[in-house]
């Protein structure tokens, strides 16, 4: 991490308050870069009453973020690696096997079109040269460009290491969710709250188990998730995109 | 004699590091442990045939038979285990390829029961080699994991475009009704697939893996009030895949359901794959034989004979 050593106390404290404020910034559930269209599933769990309370809705958040630990959390730490070591080759292949994982037409458009959005507004933000090289590509439909890839680059170059940006993809998952199940479901600001709050305390255990797998090794295990991902593409009403 | 190597590659696996010790019976890979298919099939005289078969035991192929009524022309082949389930130390290759123009069918003679263990692991690694214009259905029967068991499976896949695969495996969490542990109480289930183009391209991957401990197979996105469940892929091209999946729809009674099931696109214009989950193994079979219909008829415009009463 290229934090500095040597330099007095006060100015590596303001180095470190500036990390931490545009980590938040990037963690923000409000960034927009679209992840209010998307459940990830929430919709059809709460058609099929897979999903019918707090209760059921902290477990479903749990397999979510597990599931998304295993899958697109390994390719985020690769690509972040890589990003670090200036490696771009190495951030497209985790992409590319990101994506050739990515099962149901609304799941992939969900990563792709968040990747997207999500490099546009760094960009417009500010310079982030390897991510302006990653959009170019998306739109020459060179690479999938996956969401969590984008994150990774992002992450690496404002200095965060592996594991905030694994916490900060994590949180994306949760509070999609929860940004959803306000708007599905009979459920208050404090109950989404109090199921964040206690979903959250995996996050630590997620980061040790997936941190050393490699990217052939991402792995899935949620079958009545995946037959929601399938039912809600044959859906006739539908509020959220997946 | 030397173990081969994708064998020993998946014997580097992770998953497998805490299952290295060797059975007090015969040693792990040991000669009869270790199984061996290799399947081909062509067109000879306007007919697809078996024209190439060896074997090793336990596993063994004897010959193809013509006895679907809706294709009589599709050669089947059972695939039998002599050794009565897979064991500790077991492990099987298995390479099945079609020729430019073949169709065939491969099953298995009953479920794919994988024995407890005390020692070790069993592992398989299958290759499936589609030639342009080919049609192949590969549908082995459930996989029963008992209580401490471990297994791992890779399977890699090289369709040419234009090709048809129904591919899949169908799960049991254990033996349901023998004891109340059996459910998830194996110890290690890794199932992968790869699917590539001739050329090296890839389409698709996906590794299922289930370890002893996990606290989400309750939950109920997972498999909370199911014991049985498949994931079965169909590799076709583009139109094909778009003409089951508008057939297919999605079965998911809030209600209690027997079975729950649907059908997503896999990416990179792969395909589409069936997913279902049931409270017993014949309520997942009926989802995927509707799916293994709807497949056949749009594909090869020939439809599913009825199952066998036995079945």
């Amino acid at each position: 991490m290229p934090r500095a050593k040597a330099k007095p106390e006060g100015q590596r404290a303001a180095r470190e308050m500036v990390h931490l404020a545009r980590l938040m910034q990037f963690a923000d559930s409000t960034l927009p870069i679209g992840s209010f269209a998307f459940s990830n599933g929430l919709e059809s769990a709460l058609q099929t009453q897979v999903v019918t309370d707090p209760a059921s809705l902290r477990d479903f958040v749990a397999v979510a973020m597990r599931q998304a630990s295993r899958m697109d959390g390994v390719a985020l730490l690769h690509a972040h690696r890589a990003a670090v070591a200036g490696d771009y080759d190495t951030v497209l292949a985790a992409d590319s096997e990101l994506a050739c994982r990515r099962v149901g037409e609304e799941q992939q458009m969900m990563t792709s079109r968040m990747g997207k959005k999500f490099a546009e507004l760094a960009l417009k933000i500010s310079s982030f040269p390897m991510l302006e090289r990653w959009l170019a590509g998306i739109r020459a439909e060179d690479t999938p460009g996956c969401y969590p890839v984008g994150q990774a680059i992002a992450f690496a170059q404002l200095g965060a290491d592996e594991a905030e940006a694994f916490v900060v993809h994590q949180y994306g998952v949760a509070s999609m969710i929860l940004g959803a199940a306000l708007r599905l479901m009979r459920i208050d600001h404090l109950d989404t709250q109090r199921t964040l709050f206690g979903v959250l305390q995996h996050t630590q255990a997620e980061y040790e188990a997936i941190r050393d797998l490699t990217l052939d090794e991402m792995s899935t295990f949620a079958p009545v998730f995946d037959v929601l991902v399938a039912h809600h593409t044959t859906t006739h009403v539908r509020l959220f995109m997946n | 004699m030397a173990l081969h190597e994708r064998l020993r590659q998946l014997d580097g696996a992770k998953e497998l590091r805490s299952f290295q010790t060797e059975p007090a019976q015969m040693r792990a890979a040991a000669p009869g442990k270790t199984g061996e298919l290799r399947l081909g099939f062509s067109v000879r005289h306007g007919r697809s045939v078996l024209h190439d078969l060896y074997r090793v035991a336990p596993l063994l192929v004897q010959q193809a038979l013509y006895w679907d009524e809706a294709m009589p022309d599709l050669p089947i082949c059972a695939i039998i285990s002599v050794g009565g389930g897979i064991l500790q130390g077991d492990r099987y290759k298995i390479d099945i390829y079609l020729e430019e123009g073949a169709c065939a069918q491969v099953n298995t003679q009953s479920a794919n029961r994988i024995h407890q263990m005390d020692a070790n692991y069993a592992s398989q690694h299958q290759t499936v080699t589609l030639a342009p214009n080919t049609y192949l259905e590969y549908l082995p029967d459930f996989t029963i994991p008992y209580r401490g068991s471990r297994f791992i499976n890779q399977t890699d896949i090289v369709i040419a475009e234009g090709a048809t695969l129904l591919y899949g495996e169908m799960l049991m969490t254990g033996r349901k009704h023998h004891h109340a542990d059996e459910r998830f109480g194996l110890d290690l289930l890794s199932m992968a697939v790869s699917v590539r183009r001739p050329g090296g391209r890839k389409l698709f991957a996906e590794k299922l893996l289930i370890e002893q401990g996990d606290v989400t197979v309750e939950h109920a996105a997972v498999m909370k009030g199911f014991d049985a469940f498949a994931s079965i892929m169909c590799l076709t091209p583009p139109e094909t895949a778009a003409r089951i999946k508008a057939r297919c729809g999605t079965n998911f009674a809030t209600d209690a359901p027997r079975a729950i099931s649907g059908v997503s696109r896999l990416p990179n214009g792969a395909g589409l794959v069936l997913r279902a989950a049931g409270v017993e193994s014949y309520d997942v079979r009926r989802e995927v034989r509707r799916f293994w219909r709807i497949v056949r008829e749009e594909a090869r415009g020939k439809t599913l004979p009825a199952e066998f009463l036995w079945r």
